[in-house]
């Protein structure tokens, strides 16, 4: 009986050779280039020419890291980077939270055309928006870190609402008539009860947020004026251009490992949480 | 449950103060100042002159518009059929019942979490690189002779195939819930009924994933018209014909590129509201073609 179980087993994996093909080639192929950046991260820029880059003949050059790290800014860049990923991961919660619990609550006045606001506005592009914020910024004499963390806020606010919006509207309508009976105001029971109630959804779209802002590129580069506020994205692109005079490839490619790894890392650990999260919130058939 | 109207008020008024100050306002600007003649965008409102539709004549008739205009209807075309088809190759693949589908469907995904910036210097300065790049590596094993990928006439397929690369792992996952959406009992009776892998694929996936399609194409098609970033990393000092795409000429009249002598915003605006029509268009087209005629299964 056994035997013939693994029968059938052997030919449904035979029939299935060619997925397993193709999907080992691409997976293959995207380790192939993480691994060899990684060694060229480690090696001396004559090495990365020669093509010797996974043979380390001359040993691990970690000081590629140290270079980039500190000559080449990216320390700046990255602790820009985190600053706005967690600050505005933060904000915005601040800001969607409290809406999303009341519209997935009441209905009044305005209340449809708000969703409709938020739904439309998550699919609007950048490019409609910047050239106005840019004015007013100017107008405002807005700049610096607290104009980009202001941005990086408001922008993920719809995406934010929408997505905390489909998880409170689960929620019992029990607990707040509990709360009621034993005399919680209603902003507290908002705050002590029913937003940690939704705390699974509120860490997804925390993770979706700092994804968002840690690789955002286009805003950054149109608002950051010097090196001192740029983030990963637009710093790892100045080092890139200055490299036709600096000629220092190991260094580069230090810096693109130092940007890559945080996000990389967070996703080996949150990955299954990250992929269900991508098809659970806003994307409907 | 008693609705506390200032308790509405004070949760709502951030979120919708936010929407009313980086949406609606920028947007309606944004069309207003394309019937304006505007040169910088820190020009007070009394500088703006009226002028009708010139800006959308001055960028419809101006080369660069253009050719950015071609290179994006390329990436939507030859950059979406290959990485729809990819997408639902994988989707197909990781839910015929192979092992370690989770491996396989987290890895092909990973490419879309990284920072786009980190992956597209990976693939500038190593896979298409001319002296050591895994590409001319190949080429060499194979006894051919070094290509230059990153040169004028291969660049724009450089950037498209790149581009596919890092974008295919989110349709996947769309691809797939979809898929796994389908009740097996369907694939049963099919296979019952003695239809191939194929007319499954064809007569039960497809027809049951309209609506996921009509997301996907949509998706897409926003992303292929506000394409930027790939496009700054294969051209970052100069804007090149080879890559230029609408977003990046809109940036450099707005802010300035290289042999940009006359800033315009106007014309800038103009660009957007073409884009922003165009996505428009193809969101109704899509409603239109494939009308969700909601199967019951």
């Amino acid at each position: 009986m056994a035997k013939y179980h693994e029968r059938i087993n052997w030919k449904k994996e035979a029939r299935l050779l060619p997925g397993y093909i193709i999907v080992i080639l691409w997976c293959v192929f995207t380790a192939v280039m993480v691994f060899w950046v990684f060694g060229a991260s480690l090696s001396t820029s004559r090495e990365i020419f020669s093509g010797k880059v996974l043979e380390f003949a001359t040993g691990f050059h970690w000081e590629n890291y140290i270079t980039a790290w500190q000559t080449q800014n990216v320390s700046v860049f990255f602790a820009n980077s985190l600053l706005y990923a967690t600050v505005s991961c933060a904000g915005v919660l601040l800001i969607s939270a409290p809406s999303a619990y009341v519209l997935s609550r009441w209905n009044f006045t305005c209340s449809r055309t708000i969703r409709l606001g938020l739904l439309i506005s998550m699919s609007v592009p950048a490019i409609m928006i910047i050239m106005p914020l840019y004015t007013l910024a100017v107008q405002w004499h807005l700049k610096g870190r607290i104009l980009l963390i202001a941005l990086y806020i408001l922008m993920r606010v719809p995406y934010t609402t929408m997505y905390l919006l489909d998880f409170f509207s689960t929620l019992s309508r029990s607990y707040e008539e509990a709360a009621y009976l034993d005399g919680c105001p209603p902003a507290q029971t908002f705050w002590r009860i029913m937003l940690p109630l939704v705390q699974p959804a509120v860490v997804t779209v925390t993770i979706f947020n700092f994804l968002s802002v840690w690789n955002e590129f286009f805003m950054a580069l149109i608002f950051t004026s010097d090196e001192s506020m740029t983030p990963v994205g637009v710093g790892l692109l100045q080092i890139v251009n200055s490299m036709k005079y600096t000629g220092n490839y190991g260094g580069m490619f230090a810096a693109v490992m130092i940007v890559f790894l945080p996000t990389f890392l967070l996703y080996i650990f949150l990955s299954e949480k990250i992929i269900s999260g991508v098809t659970g919130g806003g994307v409907k058939g | 449950m008693k609705k506390n109207k200032s308790l509405i008020f004070w949760f709502m008024l951030p979120t919708v103060l936010s929407l009313l100050i980086i949406y609606v306002y920028p947007v309606i600007r944004t069309v207003a100042m394309s019937f304006f003649k505007v040169e910088s965008l820190t020009a007070s409102l009394s500088k703006w002159e009226f002028n009708g539709i010139d800006n959308y004549i001055k960028i419809f008739g101006s080369n660069s518009f253009r050719v950015s205009m071609q290179n994006m209807l390329l990436i939507w075309i030859v950059g979406g059929l290959l990485t729809l088809a990819l997408a639902m190759l994988f989707a197909v693949i990781l839910t015929s019942g192979i092992r370690g589908k989770k491996f396989f469907r987290a890895a092909i995904y990973m490419p879309n979490i990284i920072s786009a910036v980190a992956l597209a210097t990976m693939w500038v300065q190593y896979i298409f690189n001319f002296d050591y790049g895994l590409l001319n590596n190949v080429v060499e094993l194979l006894g051919g002779e070094k290509v230059k990928w990153l040169g004028t006439d291969m660049k724009f397929w450089a950037m498209t195939i790149s581009y596919v690369f890092g974008s295919v792992g989110y349709y996947m996952l769309i691809y797939i819930s979809g898929i796994e959406g389908i009740p097996a009992d369907l694939y049963e009776a099919a296979t019952l009924d003695g239809a191939s892998k194929a007319t499954q694929f064809s007569k039960v996936t497809l027809p049951l994933m309209k609506g996921i399609l009509k997301t996907s194409i949509t998706f897409w098609s926003i992303n292929a018209a506000t394409f930027f970033l790939w496009s700054k990393m294969f051209a970052p000092i100069e804007t090149e014909e080879s890559t230029i795409v609408p977003v990046i000429y809109l940036y450099d009249i707005v802010f300035g590129g290289k042999g940009i002598t006359q800033r315009d915003a106007g014309a800038g605006a103009a660009v957007g509201v073409v884009l922003t029509l165009i996505i428009i268009v193809i969101y109704g087209v899509m409603n239109l073609m494939l009308k969700d005629t909601d199967l019951e299964y």
